[in-house]
């Protein structure tokens, strides 16, 4: 779960790094009473869950109160990168004089935690990798040992870092990868991070995304999950454990399984038809979560079809089939379902769907369940 | 020969007493599997379908010279019977837990590394030799005996693309899910490099999907050391970028991760690529 910029820099001043003086607001009132609070010039931040918000329109800079109020009230209720400003913040300018990038995130092949420095500060990582390499040096770090000072400072070293800035620098890089520990972030960063033309190190901007498998671990995190997400789906997604990402076509699928789901939605785009949906179950299949997750699908009111896909190795099978038969029944849909399924107890789950009316593929091969049900919706 | 595991394989099964492991112990017993004993601490005495529970993992060892073991422990303890699995000499861990947290997965793989243990997993369905041991979640009637060995990342397309496989009358010989986390604990290429030394496998199918970089290892060992034939699904085709589909790895940020660059890697170390699940079956058929 990614923290707003404003939530990871309480979090990282806890742990030592400086960031600059700011408030947040939700609206031009707000806004003004804040900048009365702090030095101007000021930054007027977009609180979004989005990178790239710089270049599309989302940080506004103001020299008095009014330009202050003025641009807040533009950026609130606005929509940057498809999502809805709900709150900014309002930061002091700082006087910057040179600019770092420093990060921690998870290096998947070795399986340890990957900390960078580069002198690119303000350019994102992708591209400091792809064009500057040689401004980059990063260090994969045992996850029992740990990352000690010296090594940060090393690293900064190398790319020429020297006195008080190296020791200030550093010494934030080391913080960080302990914030990147102690919230079990996914990645931790701060690009920039500025010196000032008084020689002070700042965290400008801030980036925390803890790991969603750890988030009981932190309970001082007050995670509003409306305040967080803008789609219900997804916040009844989370609530259940299933995965639902909204797609642009008429076709709803669900599937037990991240890997048959995809291959189901493939499917379906190659025989010419358009997925509505990806939905999938994970392991924990329940006669009610099932029920859920098929009115969930055909809520949606461009469906012309639903395809489910199960196996039943983990999960139940017989349940599948009454949680969809439940579902099925309450909501009488118009439009043509099938359900293809195979695995344990598969006889029993193909029972209780005949019975029912809904029609079942026991073969394995999803190719000729996407071509049923392409051919009953006549395409 | 089986990889990993095989019908003389001692299995522990962690968290046998809970409604998953029960049940999917009672399933592997009908497989024929030689579970031998179960833990789950503070039910020790009990006895799960006639299996014995201990409380700890040392005991169960010294009492039934277990070599293996399956867990299904909750997220939050994973890291904690990982470690004691480890300490207690067991060199062979099937980790079925979704959901642990990436930084104890982390902490679990390189502990393992170092005592020279292997784990399989998380989120793993496990581990198939089919017609002689199943330490996993899998439906046993979608695999039959043969000469295709198959990695996957995720636990219900290896189901698909086996029973695919099966209905065209190709077996299997070792079929196993390496974890659709974006750590695990074993990678792509450490498989590859099994069923390479594995002389009942005569093909290998990968199975793979839209996130992570273990494709591109695997492509090296595949084109510098790899004999036998590859045959690769991928999917995530039509996935759209940055949205996790599914499974935590499964997510495309930049470039990397597409469906599209790891079919183009993979198709460069000669791999070949089979667009739908039933083409494998077709180009496997070709090489057997």
């Amino acid at each position: 779960m990614r923290l707003f910029e404003y939530e990871a820099k309480e979090i990282f001043r806890n742990f030592g790094i400086p960031v600059p003086k700011g408030l947040v607001v939700r609206s031009p009132e707000e806004a003004a009473s804040a900048a009365k609070k702090i030095r101007l010039p000021a930054a007027i931040k977009a609180q979004i869950l989005v990178g790239g918000r710089g270049k599309a329109g989302g940080i506004k800079f103001a020299n008095n109160l009014d330009e202050v109020v003025a641009e807040t009230k533009k950026l609130i209720n606005e929509a940057i990168k498809g999502h809805k400003v709900k709150s900014v913040l309002i930061e002091e300018k700082l006087d910057t004089q040179n600019e770092y990038y420093i990060g921690v995130t998870v290096d998947q092949l070795s399986g340890k935690p990957i900390s960078m420095f580069s002198t690119e500060g303000g350019v994102d990582i992708e591209t400091i990798t792809k064009e500057k390499p040689e401004r980059l040096i990063s260090k994969k770090i045992s996850v029992s040992r740990g990352f000690f000072q010296f090594e940060a400072r090393d690293m900064c070293m190398q790319l020429g870092l020297k006195g008080s800035t190296l020791l200030k620098v550093s010494s934030i890089f080391h913080r960080l990868y302990k914030a990147f520990i102690d919230y079990d972030a996914i990645i931790a960063e701060i690009n920039p991070l500025i010196i000032t033309s008084e020689n002070e190190p700042y965290s400008v901007d801030a980036k925390l995304e803890v790991d969603d498998n750890s988030l009981s671990r932190h309970p001082n995190l007050k995670l509003n999950l409306n305040t967080r997400y803008q789609d219900e789906i997804k916040i009844e997604a989370i609530k259940h454990g299933f995965s639902y990402v909204k797609l642009n076509g008429d076709i709803g699928v669900i599937g037990s399984g991240a890997g048959l789901t995809m291959a189901t939605i493939d499917l379906i785009t190659e025989f010419g038809g358009k997925p509505a949906n990806f939905l999938e179950t994970g392991g924990g299949i329940t006669e009610e979560l099932m029920t859920r997750v098929v009115e969930i699908v055909l809520k949606d009111k461009r469906l012309r079809g639903l395809l489910i896909n199960l196996y039943g190795g983990i999960n139940p099978m017989p349940s599948a089939a009454k949680g969809i038969v439940k579902a099925h029944e309450e909501l009488k849909p118009k439009i043509p379902i099938l359900v293809k399924l195979a695995g344990n107890q598969q006889e029993e789950a193909w029972s209780i769907l005949e019975n029912s009316g809904i029609p079942v593929m026991k073969e394995v091969q999803t190719e000729k369940a996407v071509e049923k049900l392409m051919n009953l919706l006549g395409d | 020969m089986c990889i990993l595991a095989d019908e003389d394989t001692r299995i522990i099964v962690q968290g046998i007493t809970g409604r998953v492991g029960s049940i999917q112990t009672k399933l592997m017993l009908k497989y024929g599997s030689k579970i031998v004993v179960g833990v789950t601490p503070g039910k020790g005495d009990m006895a799960v379908h006639n299996v014995p529970v201990y409380d700890n993992v040392k005991e169960a060892v010294a009492e039934h010279a277990a070599d293996a073991s399956i867990l299904f422990v909750p997220p939050s303890f994973a890291k904690d019977a990982v470690v004691e699995t480890v300490d207690s000499d067991i060199k062979l861990l099937v980790v079925i837990t979704e959901h642990i947290p990436v930084h104890d997965t982390m902490y679990i793989r390189e502990y393992s590394r170092r005592a020279g243990a292997r784990i399989i997993g998380p989120t793993t369905p496990g581990i198939i030799c089919p017609g002689k041991t199943k330490i996993g979640i899998m439906p046993a009637n979608i695999f039959s005996e043969g000469n295709v060995g198959i990695i996957s990342r995720s636990g219900t397309l290896l189901y698909e693309i086996a029973g695919n496989l099966s209905l065209a009358e190709i077996g299997q010989s070792s079929c196993l899910g390496i974890g659709a986390d974006p750590v695990i604990g074993t990678d792509m290429k450490e498989i590859l490099e099994l069923f390479e030394e594995d002389e009942q496998t005569k093909l290998v199918v990968i199975v793979s999907e839209i996130g992570g970089v273990q494709e591109e290892e695997a492509a090296t060992f595949i084109k510098d050391k790899m004999s036998k034939p590859v045959v690769a699904y991928v999917a995530g085709k039509v996935a759209p970028s940055g949205k996790r589909m599914g499974h935590a790895g499964a997510i495309i940020l930049g470039e990397r991760g597409t469906a599209k660059s790891k079919i183009d890697v993979l198709r460069k170390a000669g791999v070949e690529i089979a667009n739908e699940p039933s083409e494998i079956a077709k180009i496997a058929k070709i090489y057997l």
